[in-house]
């Protein structure tokens, strides 16, 4: 465990230096993602415009789970996200084969080789949303509620973690995955929205779906469910969502050791 | 123009070789259809307006139904970051030699691209499409389909000379992968992807709806819709060949000033 760690802050401690060398482009990558969040802010004050209520979320609710959003992608796409899309080139190209010749877990050094810190202040940024809604709101947050907030936001990074490492993997069957990139896009334009919205539709299966079998749909909804909705928020759902992380970690292994059978290397 | 007729015979083999991958990302292309149907449908029953940005819930879905297409016109995923690519690798040098116009070969490139993605997405598109029929407004009008499908093919040129001129910037700086972003997620709000460019506030919406963004999203799918005359439409498709006449000319002066800055290494 410990070399692990070791290993890990070593490969934190390259990735920084090699951002810094490029200082301009790092400064350009924070601008362009606060960019994002900014057009993300206007969507959000357009729609409250012309109604009250979305699905049960006022304006300042949907800012916060729009805030708690930003926070568990922000340190997805800072840790994990350019290692993962990095995963499909790997296999297509058999740059894969030095990965597996190292004496260490494949799947650690390839999901933490490289550290995007350009994505960090993305994180940041959404937990000043966060702080800027409950403020709002006039809602006291207790030592309790962090904590629980603290937890669940781990246990989303982790589910969304093992969902794009297994789609990543997938690329060992279908060459050229050029979709890692928009799985990712897709996957949190769907998460980023209250998860009631899609209750209605077709008698409420793709609802469930995208809550228990999938569960992208509780990512964002259940930490900021659990601060700003007390209300609606339901206790259980919580040690489902850290059961079903656990889950989706150890199946993404599974899946990854089993896949390797079939990884041919592409060099020659 | 033999030559360019070949780019197109491979460029079309190409597509055909990575057939799942295709089919992965036409699948997740359709999958945000129903987040714009759930989270409409809650902002209509959230508040009392029955018109917002002047469109009601069908009309707004209907919206976003036709975007796809339009997008699946005037997109380039790759183009700008791939000439940067051809430009910093040194790659660019194998086109300057070679008797061919590295910009038209791109253009049959991804008109071959194109064509392919349109016949192979055709059914998708139409099982989507029949899925939302009860959104939709119906056929357009006689004397919008012209219209509809110049506008479609122009929105064509205006995607591919956007982004080509974006990757034109790499003769200039070396790395533009962020500014790429920037001005994906740029395009993507200013030419009505997100939303429709109607629901701007007053002040903001001449300033957007003027810019060539607009042109390769917004007033397209406003035609398809049938939500403007058809004296309309035409002065949209007007103000469309005048964009495409600017960016040529951009894309043409960038490239010239641009080679004369190139130096390739190696070989």
């Amino acid at each position: 465990m410990q070399r692990y760690l070791r290993i890990i802050s070593r490969f934190a401690h390259n990735s920084l230096a090699r951002e810094l060398s490029f200082r301009i482009n790092f400064i350009v990558t924070v601008v362009s993602e606060m960019l994002w969040l900014a057009m993300m802010l206007v969507f959000v004050e357009i729609i409250f415009a012309n109604t009250r209520s979305v699905s049960g979320w006022n304006n300042h609710q949907y800012l916060f789970l729009l805030g708690t959003h930003f926070v568990i992608s922000g340190i997805f796409e800072t840790v994990f996200f350019g290692n993962l899309q990095r995963l499909s080139e790997l296999i297509r190209t058999g740059g894969l084969d030095f990965v597996l010749l190292k004496p260490a877990s494949p799947q650690v050094l390839l999901s933490f080789e490289h550290v995007e810190f350009s994505a960090l202040p993305n994180a940041l940024l959404g937990l000043f949303l966060c702080g800027y809604s409950v403020h709002k709101l006039g809602n006291s947050v207790g030592a309790a509620e962090c904590a629980l907030f603290v937890l669940l936001v781990f246990s989303g990074v982790v589910t969304l973690y093992g969902l794009m490492f297994m789609f990543s993997t997938s690329s060992v069957w279908f060459i050229r995955q050029t979709s890692a990139a928009h799985f990712w896009f897709y996957l949190t334009s769907c998460a980023k929205y209250p998860a009631e919205i899609y209750q209605p539709l077709v008698r409420g299966v793709l609802w469930f779906a995208l809550t228990f079998v999938a569960p992208v749909l509780i990512v964002a909804n259940l930490p900021a469910s659990a601060v700003v909705r007390g209300g609606s928020f339901q206790p259980w759902l919580v040690a489902y969502a850290v059961v079903a992380a656990g889950v989706i970690l150890l199946l993404s292994s599974v899946l990854f050791r089993w896949a390797l059978r079939w990884y041919r290397s592409a060099s020659s | 123009m033999r030559k360019y007729w070949c780019v197109f015979r491979i460029a079309l083999a190409d597509r055909f070789v990575y057939r799942a991958d295709f089919f992965v990302a036409t699948f997740l292309r359709f999958t945000p259809i129903i987040t714009t149907i759930a989270l409409w449908s809650a902002v209509y029953a959230g508040g009392d307006r029955k018109l917002i940005g002047n469109l009601t819930y069908g009309e707004m879905v209907s919206y976003y139904l036709v975007v796809m297409i339009a997008r699946a016109f005037g997109s380039m995923p790759g183009l700008a970051g791939g000439l940067g690519h051809d430009i910093r690798g040194g790659e660019l040098r194998r086109f300057i030699i070679q008797p061919v116009n590295y910009i038209v070969y791109h253009l049959h490139l991804r008109m071959a691209h194109k064509a392919v993605y349109f016949v192979m997405a055709a059914f998708p598109y139409a099982l989507v499409f029949w899925w939302c029929r009860d959104y939709l407004p119906g056929w357009p009008a006689a004397d919008h389909w012209l219209p509809s499908v110049l506008t479609l093919l122009l929105a064509f040129f205006l995607g591919f000379l956007i982004n080509m001129a974006m990757g034109l910037l790499s003769f200039w700086f070396l790395e533009v992968t962020s500014f790429l972003f920037i001005f994906m997620v740029s395009q993507y709000f200013l030419s009505g992807h997100q939303f429709p460019l109607t629901m701007l506030p007053d002040w903001l919406a001449p300033l957007v709806t003027i810019l060539p963004f607009a042109y390769e999203t917004f007033h397209p799918v406003m035609i398809v819709l049938g939500k403007c005359d058809t004296a309309e439409a035409w002065r949209i498709i007007g103000v469309q060949c005048v964009w495409i006449a600017v960016l040529s000319a951009v894309v043409a002066f960038g490239w010239k000033r641009g080679l004369r800055r190139y130096t390739a290494f190696g070989g």
